[in-house]
């Protein structure tokens, strides 16, 4: 029986066969669809980037003879949508680089192989793209490799797997465009690139981190400074090359690693996993600051074995306008449909994303083709389903089992990433990211008490903000939990200092300090905090713990270089400065103190040449350019003062102090009008300073104001009784 | 009753219509790596001979490899012998021999350079798997296939294999139990015909 069964199926596939070429025939007489002209632009538009020689694809699609061997397959793939992978639904957000064909290239698809693969006239077919095998952009201006190459094993079930990348340079850089080469593009199925800002995921794991350590999601510290994740740096098969924006650059530091997390599917034999980053540099810092947020609930993912339809959602208030710039939702095996929108303050439901059948094997990062303009005041919204029965195909255990939140593959997860860009920031208000983060954290302290992360980076977006005495309160809480928290007790000093209170700070960075010997953190900030208070001697030998732990901080010896000046020690304080500069060449503070030694020492060209490093970096900083005007004035160079002290004026237009040295600058080279309108609108701005109508009244004598002159003697006499420099003045004055 | 072979003849002839109607049987089943014809398919006493149709570019086919390797091993001391067939027409000597050494496959090879096991099979994806039974009229398939469940579909992928099909057949019939049929279809990519350029 067994035999005659097969007989009858060729049977019936022959007089299939027949009719699909009788009504071929007729199709073809219709429209004709061929490779050159219809086929092969869809295929080079949605398929090619993948499917080409090296590719990620496994065969290339880039010649007819290929297409047309592999017809049946493209058919398939195309019709079940299988090919090309898109999982968002069309309507629920409008994306860049969209890989789904529309119902009209199905057709076509169909109806070429339908009628026979026909290629048509070649001359009418585009060009096939072209793709380099190696990088896009050319050489990088830096690579990254996995430190020891790792084997992923011939079979077996997905793997997750993290390589730190030391980032080894020195200064900081500024990436505008980065990309991954994996090695083996067959096997990656997708790797996310961390920026891990204290280097704290190689400190959690010592003796792997060389050789990557499994799982598939990871928590890093972020550190002490507000630096929020600002950028999907998410590779897929199709998408190797990651261009910013040009307002848009992301940064590395000097101490950062990049976590490379990489999703990995076993291809049948045993393959090198030897991937490399490059990153090319920008010429300048980003102008424009976006921001990753998070929505999540992950506490309430504990789903039943068998449960169809777990449903967990989130939401979050945006405190500031913004443009969403991209969305990453992010499950594991057991979701089924990711949803996020936005509520706008006029009740209007503006989608961001929607998933209908979530596949872990095929989550993206997704972009807008324009910025999705969101109002302050809008919620954005997740809402999430999961499948933990059977039905689910991709379901990890059989039977079902009980899930919870983890960074297992075993486990789930619940969040959607939404990187914004805060727009119309009104002038004079605080960084939006800060703003933002404020919202964030108090959204997921309210969710969840006890998280004491989030309560962290609250206290620190409060403190960001000034709003010292509402840091301080939040690090209080945190401290009752944990009471030797050394981060919470230093960042508790801070606040305390900046909200005016430096015996509350001293005692905090105190506590800090003895919860971990070498806590260089709170030993440099209450160092610094003694400094302020010109406790040079208490300062230096907190300076001098500091360097014995925590060797090579270029900041902790201008630190103790500032105590060994206060102390009087220029010579001691000047050998320190330069230890610095040894450390980081562009050093600032550096630059400025030792600037400042030589104007002492009567050396100003010298002083010219320090400060002149000092002002390039730090453009905005007033004093640099007032003591590097003073250095050029010294030294007999007084446009080129005069030129610094416009400049800071430009850049502090209201600074009365710059206004009064152009006064006198201008009266030294004897353009005593100018100097006189300077003098004046440094009094506009400090009425009540005795020195500057004192100032005036020289200058209006000198015109051969005497009047005037006279009147603003008084003035001063006024503010201050006891001017003797104004009484004598005054007195010199030719009698009326 | 009418010996098998003829009816398996009769089978081919109302398949390809328009093929010599000679009989495979007479015919090598395929060429080995170096261009040599494959004669016999069962070694003296074997009990069953399989056969897993690959292609050296299909990354489902390829994820199988391994799993058959095991099952290989597990059942070569059963008298089951298993066969790599590669019935692409880009599955090149040069290129098999290039893709056993990168798998490190071992066991024998046909390349299926007319399609015959292709049309004997019945066959149309890589992977897939035909298992025959010698009798003393030919060869006798008694299972055809999926390797196991975990594709569904294209892009329905479990992560890893509930239900072991072939696996199952070959206790059965090394047990002298009856072969359950496999659970599903078989998943992955299409065989490429011959006939083309």
């Amino acid at each position: 029986m067994r035999i005659l069964l097969p007989a009858a199926a060729a049977l019936a596939a022959c007089t299939l066969m027949n009719f699909a070429v009788s009504s071929r025939a007729i199709r073809a007489a219709e429209t004709p669809v061929t490779w050159s002209r219809q086929i092969a632009p869809v295929v080079y538009r949605n398929c090619a980037v993948c499917h080409h020689p090296g590719g990620a694809g496994p065969f290339s699609l880039l010649s007819y003879a290929d297409a047309r061997r592999r017809a049946p397959q493209i058919l398939d793939a195309t019709q079940s949508r299988y090919m090309p992978p898109w999982l968002p639904a069309p309507g629920y957000g409008d994306f860049s680089g969209e890989r789904r064909l529309s119902d009209d290239d199905l057709a076509l698809i169909r109806k070429w192989v339908e009628s026979g693969m026909p290629e048509g006239d070649p001359a009418e077919a585009p060009l096939p793209p072209h793709y380099d095998q190696t990088w896009e952009m050319g050489k990088p201006d830096l690579i990254l490799s996995i430190e020891h190459p790792w084997t992923l094993p011939a079979s077996g079930t997905d793997v997750f797997r993290n390589f730190v990348l030391p980032y080894p340079l020195a200064q900081t850089h500024f990436i505008r465009a980065m990309e991954i080469l994996p090695g083996t593009p067959q096997v990656v199925h997708h790797a996310n690139v961390l920026i891990d800002r204290t280097a704290s995921y190689r400190r959690d794991h010592p003796n792997h981190w060389r050789d990557g350590v499994p799982g598939m999601e990871l928590e890093l510290d972020g550190g002490n400074t507000f630096d929020p994740d600002s950028h999907f740096l998410f590779w897929k098969p199709d998408t190797p090359l990651l261009v910013e924006p040009s307002e848009m650059p992301w940064k590395l530091d000097p101490g950062n690693d990049l976590i490379l997390n990489m999703h990995l599917k076993p291809s049948g034999k045993p393959e090198t996993i030897n991937a490399q980053v490059g990153l090319y540099f920008a010429d300048n810092p980003p102008s424009k600051n976006p921001m990753l947020l998070q929505l999540e609930d992950d506490k309430d993912l504990d789903i039943p074995a068998g449960a169809r339809n777990f449903v967990v959602s989130d939401q979050l208030n945006l405190p500031v306008d913004v443009e969403v710039l991209g969305i990453y939702p992010h499950a594991h095996y057991l979701g089924r449909e990711l949803d996020g929108w936005a509520i706008l303050p006029d009740g209007q439901k503006k989608w961001l994303i929607r998933i209908p059948s979530w596949d872990i094997d095929r989550q993206s990062v997704y972009r807008y083709r324009k910025p999705v303009f969101l109002p302050r005041g809008s919620v954005l919204h997740m809402h999430y389903v999961y499948d933990n029965s059977d039905q689910n195909i991709h379901n990890p255990n059989s039977p079902p089992v009980r899930v919870r939140a983890g960074n297992r593959s075993v486990d789930e997860m619940a969040h959607l990433w939404i990187q914004v860009l805060p727009v119309n920031v009104p002038k004079g208000s605080p960084d939006p990211r800060l703003l933002l983060e404020q919202a964030w954290m108090e959204h997921r302290v309210r969710e969840q008490p006890g998280d004491w992360i989030a309560q962290y980076n609250l206290a620190s977006a409060e403190a960001g903000l000034g709003h010292y005495d509402k840091a301080t309160a939040v690090y209080q809480v945190i401290l009752q939990e944990h009471p030797d928290d050394a981060r919470a007790l230093n960042s508790l000093g801070a606040a305390l200092e900046n909200a005016g209170d430096p015996k509350g700070a001293d005692q905090a960075f105190h506590q800090a300090i003895a919860t971990r010997t070498g806590n260089c953190d709170a030993r440099f900030n209450l160092a610094s905090l003694q400094l302020k208070q010109n406790q040079f001697a208490e300062a230096e030998h907190q300076f001098r713990a500091l360097l014995e732990n925590c060797s090579g901080d270029a900041a902790a010896h201008d630190g103790l270089g500032i105590a060994l000046a206060g102390e009087g020690d220029a010579a001691s304080a000047e050998s320190q400065f330069k230890a610095a500069l040894a450390l980081d060449p562009q050093n600032f503070t550096a630059h400025y103190q030792l600037g400042e030694i030589a104007i002492a020492a009567g050396q100003p060209a010298k002083a010219v040449d320090l400060l002149s490093v000092a002002a390039k970096e730090q453009p905005a900083d007033i004093d640099t350019r007032e003591r590097l005007a003073m250095a050029f004035a010294q030294s007999g160079l007084p446009a080129d003062a005069l030129a610094q002290l416009r400049e800071a004026e430009r850049i502090a237009p209201d600074n009365p102090d710059l206004h009064a040295l152009l006064a006198q600058l201008l009266a030294g080279t004897a353009r005593l009008t100018e100097a006189i309108d300077e003098q004046n609108q440094a009094l506009r701005l400090r009425p009540q300073d005795p020195d500057g109508w004192n100032n005036l009244g020289v200058l209006e004598a000198r015109i051969g104001k005497p009047d005037s002159a006279r009147a603003d003697f008084q003035h001063a006499l006024q503010l201050a009784p006891d001017d003797a420099q104004a009484r004598a003045n005054l007195a010199r004055l030719p009698p009326h | 009753m009418l010996p098998l072979l003829t009816m398996v003849l009769r089978a081919l002839v109302l398949l390809c219509c328009c093929t010599s109607a000679a009989a495979w049987a007479a015919q090598p089943f395929g060429v080995d790596l170096e261009g040599r014809p494959v004669d016999r398919l069962a070694p003296p006493g074997s009990r069953a001979v399989v056969l897993f149709f690959a292609a050296s570019d299909c990354p489902i086919s390829n994820r199988y490899i391994p799993e058959i390797e095991r099952l290989d091993r597990e059942f070569a001391s059963n008298g089951v012998h298993f066969w790599w067939v590669y019935p692409n027409p880009s599955d090149t000597a040069e290129v098999v021999r290039h893709h056993q050494q990168q798998f490190v496959i071992h066991g024998g090879v046909v390349l299926d350079d007319e399609q015959h096991l292709v049309a004997m099979a019945h066959v149309t994806i890589t992977p897939e798997v035909a298992v025959f039974v010698p009798e003393r009229s030919g060869l006798r398939e008694v299972y055809r296939g999926r390797v196991d469940d975990r594709y569904l579909s294209l892009g329905q992928e479990r992560p890893s294999a509930q239900k072991h099909d072939l696996e199952d057949a070959l206790r059965a019939l090394t047990s002298n139990r009856p072969v359950p049929s496999p659970g599903g279809p078989p998943v992955g990519c299409s065989i490429v015909p011959r006939s083309d350029p």
